[in-house]
Order: C-alpha cells, then sequence, then structure tokens
C-alpha cells in the first residue's frame, strides 16, 4: 500500500513540475499573444498543478502519518502550494492575468531546486523527534506558507509595476507600447501590492509568535536568536518599514516596488539562505 | 534659562514623536541582528565564539543581543513608541468617538467627491438610508440653511496602529522582566532520584525556591513501528518531606508548578545498582557513558558506567572504578551478577534505569510576553483587516439643492473610491426612483 503511495506522490511531484512550467511558458506566451483561448489555458494548467499539489501533499499526511511540514522537501511543496493558491485567488479576484508571468516561475524553481539539490534520503517521509510533534508547529507552517505565498505575489506585482512605470509620463499617465501596455495601471498595481503585503504581514507576524510558542513549548525558550529566527525578524522588519515609509514619505511607486522585490528576497533567504548558507541550530527546516 | 530647556525638551520630544526616528531604530534593530547571525554568538555556539579575536569579544559581538547597546535600542524603540502613542491618543479618539460634521463643503474630501442634486428632504433620506444599510453609523448637524452628517464605518480599525505599537512595547518589556528575573536551569536525573532544585545545575539567575524534585520513572517509549514516541519522565514535586505535586511530562508538554516549568529536553539509558558496604546496602542509579559518578562513602573510590548494552532482556553493562584519579578495576556484569570491589563493597547490577534530562525554567515575564502577542495581532487585525471608512457630506441650501458627497482616501485609493461610487450610485437611484414615482 505504501508502494502505491510513494508511486502516486512521485507521480505528483512529476504532475506539479511539468504543470508549473507550462503554466508559466503560457503565461509569457499570453504576454505577446492576445489570445484569449491561451489565457484561460495558463489558468487551466496553473490549477492542475495545485491540484497535483494537493494530491501530494495529501498523500504524504497519510504516508507520514503527521501533516507534511518537517523536513525541507516537504516546506518546499507547502511553500509552492502558498503561492499558487494565493496567486489563484488574486488572478480570480483582481483578474491580472500578466501576474502568472511573474509568479509562476517561482513554484517551477522552487521545485527544480529540490531535483537538484536534494537526494532521495532527504525527501523521504521520515521519522520525527519528539519536539516536532505540536500542533503550533502545524499552525506556524500554515501562517508561514499563505504568508509567504502572499509575499510572492507581492514580488510579481513590484516587478510589474518597475516594468510598467518606466513608460508612464509625469502625470502617471502610461505611454507603454506592446505587451506592457496591456498590464493594470501602474497605481492600480502599485495599491494591490500594498493590499496584498498588508494581508501577508498580520499572518507573518502569527507566523513568528506560533513558532514562539511552540519552542517554548518544547524547548523552554520562546526566543534563542538563532539565525532562522533572527532573519523572520528581519524580513519582518523589512515590511514594517515597507508600511511605514509609505505614510511618512509617500513612499509609493518606484521606491515600494523596490522593497517589495527585496522583502521577497530576505524571504527567500530566510527560506535558504539561513540552511545552505548561514551556520545554524533550525536544522529541522 | 527656563526657555531654553523647555526648548531642549521639546527637541527631545519631537526626536522620539517621530516616525523617522523609529524606522531608523528598527533599521538599527535589523542590521544589529543580522551581524549577529555571521558572528559565531556564545549562547548558541560557545566553541566558534571562542575563536573570535579578544577585540570583537570585548565589544561584544560575541553576545549581541545581551549587550547593554542592543538594550538600549530596544530600550531607545519603546520610547519612541511611547511618546508617539501619547502623541497620537486624542486625535485618534477624537476621530473615533467624536466626529465632526463638515461647517463648510470646503471640509469635504476633494480627491474623492461627488455632487448628487435632488430636493433636499429626499437628499437627505436617501443618503442616511443608503449609509445605514451599508453599516455606517453617521454623526449628523443640522444649522440655519446646512446640513451635515460624518459616516464611519469600521471605526474601531482607526486603533489598529496604535495598540500595534503598545503591544510591542509590552512584548519588550516582557522579554526585559524574564531576563531580568527569573532563572533557567538544568539537571539529569535517576529513576529514584530525589533532589533539591537549588542543586540544580543554573546558567541564568538564582534559585530562590526551595522544594525537591523526584523522578518516579522515566521512559523513552518506541512506538509499534519501532519509532520513538517520547521521552515521559514521571515526576512528584517534595516539600518539607511531603509530595505536594506529581505529573508525568514529555518533550511538547511541560509541567509547571508554582511558576517554575519542567521541559522534557534529553533522556538516556542508565543502571540501577546496589553498593552493599559492609552490610549497607546503597541503592545508586548511574548513568550510561559516565554522565555521573557515585563516592563510595567513607574512602576515595568513584564509580562510573562507561557503557552498557540496553536489551531490555538481557542488559548488560561496563562499569569502571576509579581511586582518586587513577582506575583501579574495571569491568562487565549482566542481570543480577555482582562483584567484589577492592575487598571494600559488593556492587551488583539490578537493571536498566531511564536516566532524564529536564530543563528548568522561571520566567515570569513570559505571559507578559504572550498578552503583548495577543494584543500585537489584534492590533494588526484592526489595521489591516479592519480599515475604517469614512464619509461626509453636505447640503448648503442657500446655494442649490444638492448634496456635496467626499470619502476620506484612506491608505486604499482605489477601492476607497469604488466604495464611494457604489454609495453615490445607491443614493442617485433612490432619488431618481423617489422623483419618478412623485
Ligand atoms: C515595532 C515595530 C512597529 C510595528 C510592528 C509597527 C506597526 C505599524 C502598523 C501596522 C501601522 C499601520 C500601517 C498601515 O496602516 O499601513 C503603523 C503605522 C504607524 N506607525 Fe508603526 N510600527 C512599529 C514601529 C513604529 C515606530 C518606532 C514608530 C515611531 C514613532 C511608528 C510610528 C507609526 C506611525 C506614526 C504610524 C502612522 C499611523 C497612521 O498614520 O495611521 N511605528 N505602524
Amino acid at each position: 500500500m505504501n508502494e502505491t503511495l510513494n508511486n502516486i506522490e512521485v507521480a505528483m511531484f512529476y504532475l506539479m513540475i511539468i504543470a508549473y512550467l507550462l503554466s508559466t511558458v503560457m503565461y509569457w506566451l499570453t504576454l505577446v499573444s492576445k489570445k484569449v483561448w491561451l489565457e484561460h489555458l495558463a489558468t487551466g494548467i496553473t490549477i492542475l498543478g495545485l491540484a497535483g499539489n494537493t494530491v501530494a501533499l495529501i498523500v504524504r499526511t497519510i504516508i507520514a502519518q503527521r501533516p507534511p511540514l518537517s523536513n525541507g522537501y516537504e516546506f518546499i511543496l507547502t511553500f509552492c502550494w502558498g503561492i499558487v493558491a494565493v496567486y489563484l485567488f488574486a488572478e480570480f479576484r483582481y483578474k491580472i492575468k500578466a501576474l502568472g508571468s511573474f509568479v509562476m516561475p517561482l513554484p517551477f524553481l522552487l521545485l527544480t531546486f529540490i531535483i537538484m539539490k536534494m537526494g532521495p534520503e532527504e525527501r523521504v517521509a521520515s521519522a520525527i523527534p519528539p519536539a516536532l510533534k505540536s500542533q503550533w508547529l502545524t499552525f506556524h507552517v500554515i501562517t508561514a506558507m499563505l504568508a509567504y505565498g502572499a509575499f510572492a505575489i507581492s514580488f510579481g506585482l513590484g516587478v510589474m509595476y518597475l516594468l510598467k512605470s518606466r513608460s508612464d509620463d509625469e502625470n502617471g499617465k502610461s505611454n507603454a507600447k506592446g505587451w506592457i501596455s496591456r498590464f493594470p495601471a501602474s497605481q492600480i498595481l502599485d495599491e494591490l501590492a500594498y493590499k496584498i503585503i498588508g494581508f501577508a504581514f498580520p499572518l507573518l507576524t502569527l507566523c513568528i509568535i506560533t513558532g514562539a510558542i511552540w519552542a517554548n513549548y518544547a524547548w523552554g525558550t520562546y526566543w534563542s536568536w538563532d539565525p532562522k529566527e533572527t532573519w523572520s525578524l528581519i524580513t519582518w522588519i523589512i515590511y514594517a518599514a515597507y508600511l511605514h515609509v509609505r505614510l511618512m514619505y509617500g513612499w509609493k511607486g518606484k521606491k515600494a516596488a523596490w522593497m517589495e522585490v527585496f522583502g521577497f528576497l530576505a524571504v527567500l533567504f530566510t527560506f535558504f539562505g539561513v540552511n545552505y548558507l548561514l551556520p545554524g541550530l533550525h536544522s529541522y527546516a | 534659562m527656563n526657555d531654553q530647556s523647555e526648548g531642549v525638551m521639546e527637541k527631545v520630544w519631537n526626536i522620539f514623536s517621530s516616525m523617522k526616528t523609529g524606522v531608523f531604530l528598527l533599521g538599527v534593530v535589523a542590521v544589529v541582528s543580522g551581524i549577529g547571525t555571521l558572528i559565531p554568538q556564545e549562547a548558541l555556539d560557545p566553541k566558534g565564539a571562542q575563536s573570535v579575536s579578544a577585540i570583537w569579544k570585548t565589544l561584544g559581538f560575541t553576545h549581541l543581543y545581551a549587550t547593554i547597546w542592543f538594550r538600549l535600542v530596544l530600550g531607545l524603540l519603546c520610547v519612541n513608541l511611547i511618546v508617539c502613542s501619547v502623541q497620537r491618543f486624542s486625535g485618534i479618539y477624537r476621530k473615533t468617538f467624536k466626529p465632526n460634521p463638515p461647517q463648510s463643503s470646503k471640509a469635504i474630501p476633494q480627491k474623492i467627491q461627488a455632487k448628487i442634486s435632488g430636493p433636499e428632504s429626499e437628499l437627505r433620506a436617501a443618503v442616511m438610508k443608503v449609509l445605514t444599510g451599508k453599516g455606517y453609523r453617521l454623526t449628523t448637524s443640522e444649522q440655519e440653511g446646512r446640513w451635515s452628517f460624518i459616516a464611519q464605518k469600521r471605526r474601531w480599525g482607526n486603533w489598529g496602529s496604535l495598540l500595534t505599537h503598545l503591544a510591542f512595547v509590552v512584548l519588550i518589556l516582557g522579554a526585559l522582566v524574564g531576563s531580568m528575573i527569573g532563572f533557567k536551569g538544568y539537571f539529569m536525573a535517576g529513576v529514584g532520584d530525589t533532589l533539591p532544585i537549588k542543586q540544580i545545575e543554573v546558567s541564568k539567575g538564582n534559585v530562590n525556591e526551595n522544594f525537591s524534585m523526584k523522578i518516579n520513572s522515566a521512559e523513552d517509549r518506541k512506538l509499534a513501528n519501532g519509532e520513538r514516541d517520547n521521552w515521559y519522565t514521571d515526576m512528584s514535586i517534595i516539600e518539607s518531606g511531603k509530595e505536594v505535586a506529581r505529573q508525568t511530562l514529555s518533550v511538547n508538554h511541560p509541567f509547571t508548578y508554582q511558576g517554575v516549568t519542567f521541559y522534557q529536553a534529553n533522556f538516556a539509558q542508565g543502571g540501577k545498582f546496589t553498593v552493599d558496604l559492609k552490610g549497607q546496602k546503597i541503592p545508586v542509579v548511574l548513568q550510561d557513558q559516565g554522565g555521573n559518578y557515585f563516592q563510595v562513602p567513607g574512602t576515595d573510590l568513584y564509580l562510573f558506567l562507561s557503557a552498557m548494552k540496553a536489551d531490555p532482556k538481557a542488559p548488560v553493562v561496563l562499569y569502571q572504578v576509579y581511586q582518586g584519579n587513577s582506575p583501579i578495576k574495571m569491568g562487565q556484569m549482566s542481570l543480577g551478577q555482582a562483584d567484589n570491589i577492592d575487598n571494600t563493597f559488593t556492587l551488583t547490577f539490578d537493571g536498566m534505569a531511564g536516566y532524564t534530562g529536564l530543563q528548568v525554567k522561571k520566567d515570569p515575564g513570559v505571559n507578559v510576553v504572550w498578552l503583548g502577542c495577543a494584543l500585537l495581532m489584534l492590533g494588526l487585525i484592526l489595521s489591516f483587516y479592519w480599515r475604517p471608512h469614512t464619509l461626509s457630506g453636505i447640503i448648503e441650501t442657500k446655494k442649490e439643492s444638492s448634496l456635496l458627497l467626499g470619502a476620506v482616501r484612506g491608505r486604499l485609493a482605489v477601492g476607497t473610491q469604488e466604495e464611494f461610487n457604489q454609495a453615490v450610485t445607491d443614493v442617485e437611484g433612490l432619488i431618481t426612483a423617489g422623483s419618478a414615482g412623485s
């Protein structure tokens, strides 16, 4: 039975990676061609990829008899799920198809990272130490998934803003030609990115808090300044600064867009850089 | 001179009430925290911190987060947040609870504005109906030739950022309290041991409590599939010889007694022995791998358990005896076997015994920290998921019979405009419907 489940999981993994690659390509094609069916196809393939992603996570839960939130491989699958789910929500809610061109490469690259960097022994559903058996860990990872997913979307919007605003005149009127002209107005991109960060910031805060509660149950210390914790705090401060400079200097537009890009780079560093570049304690993730 | 000091006070106040200072201080916290992840810190990596050159150590770079400088920055941030909140309080209070209807058409927000014509009484009725229907609460003002209102929805959202800021101060204070009073320690004990809390190995603070801990059992429990379930310790608290509390704890399930919390942190195998010293039988629990020792009373003989095979059915132990610093005997025993040692005592191996490692902590600040976290979440939810909307409008009958309506733009101009347009359309709908009917 486990054999079958394992095979399903592997199949779903490849379904996901192919779907995310194809949808990226489709979204790119919709930038140059106005065919409506292409847009529908891109969305359809994205939904298929998300379905595969969901099944992979469910199967992993059945195999491991616990939430799939306990090693780097499982975190990346969850991270991808968060990005694509928040993306699809944004696409349906705000009807910005071009956004897919800038967001969908992210889950594809994350999965490619698994193939290139993680051996089979890092991917198996292994036993977890008692410290990881906690309800709080589940909350911790779910909030991280949604917050990080949303930050990925604000990254995509930031990139779109930077492309679009290059052809704005002083009055904010766009003179863009070609594919960029079909992006929404830069003010809409800017405000949507802010709105999405406003959605994600409380979740990131909750993620850090639930992590602290869990650490306190497990080790009796809610904050130990380990590099992963510290970098999540730095990410949190970057986004807090973003919210403040928006009000203080009216940093909207370009400067805000750059902060959306940098903020997400900090997210990625917290996720990967800390494990691969810094010596650290947070050895579970 | 008084004037001068007032001038200085004012300058200091201005610096501390400024958001620029706040963002700057937050930036400093971020940069310093980042540096701390690049240099080995004593608390996390004592060996690495040793190898850092002396000058950096003296400057505090190997214990950055505990330096007075870092705490000073956090302290300044708190002062900043408090000053800023004091300054903003009355404004937010007035905005939320004492909203002022506009006194003239100039006071209507201009960026989002619309004008609706119609008979005065109908306009009034329509705008009140539409806005209350949408969940706004209206404050109206009526004067000679002028009717105006201000309408608010989700007004508690105004308090979001203030609450967030104060919550952060509460959080920092809680952390500070915890780091100044309270203690943190660790002990390992075998089944049957009783240990006064004053004797644990303390890494921070002082222990003032007077009870003892007795380990009733310690177990490394496995699941049916061979994976580890958890480590369990059944322990009692003994106060003046009496058991006053008893509980089983495991990883992630700590046990708290009088503000002191015990966390399952470690587990080791150990062996139970009996030392027979000229008829006096002393039970001894030793930890595997020489984790502890037993000094035979009245001698300079020390007993260690250097290795064991933890097979529950047929355990085997390897013990070692030292006289002072020199090893004098080493032997292997299986269950129930006895050895005579140095003609001084006999040692019997009675079986395996769990050896449990518990982290002990008293942190009176931790509940303050959780309170801060709860307020922080509440503040953020109000800020971002409960955004207020404010509309205002005026009818000046002296000029013409029309309603001038405007919306405060807030953080989301596009969204506010949409909400505003909807309200305008609804009011216009009522007016034309009313006019068509009459
Ligand atoms: C600990 C870090 C801080 C956090 C988490 C935080 C959080 C927030 C949040 C969530 C908002 C609302 C932003 C929005 O609606 O877009 C806000 C606004 C604001 N913050 Fe902070 N803040 C922090 C530090 C500071 C500091 C140090 C100051 C300096 C005095 C400050 C001054 C302000 C001001 C003046 C506003 C504007 C409120 C308004 O215009 O409605 N904040 N803050």
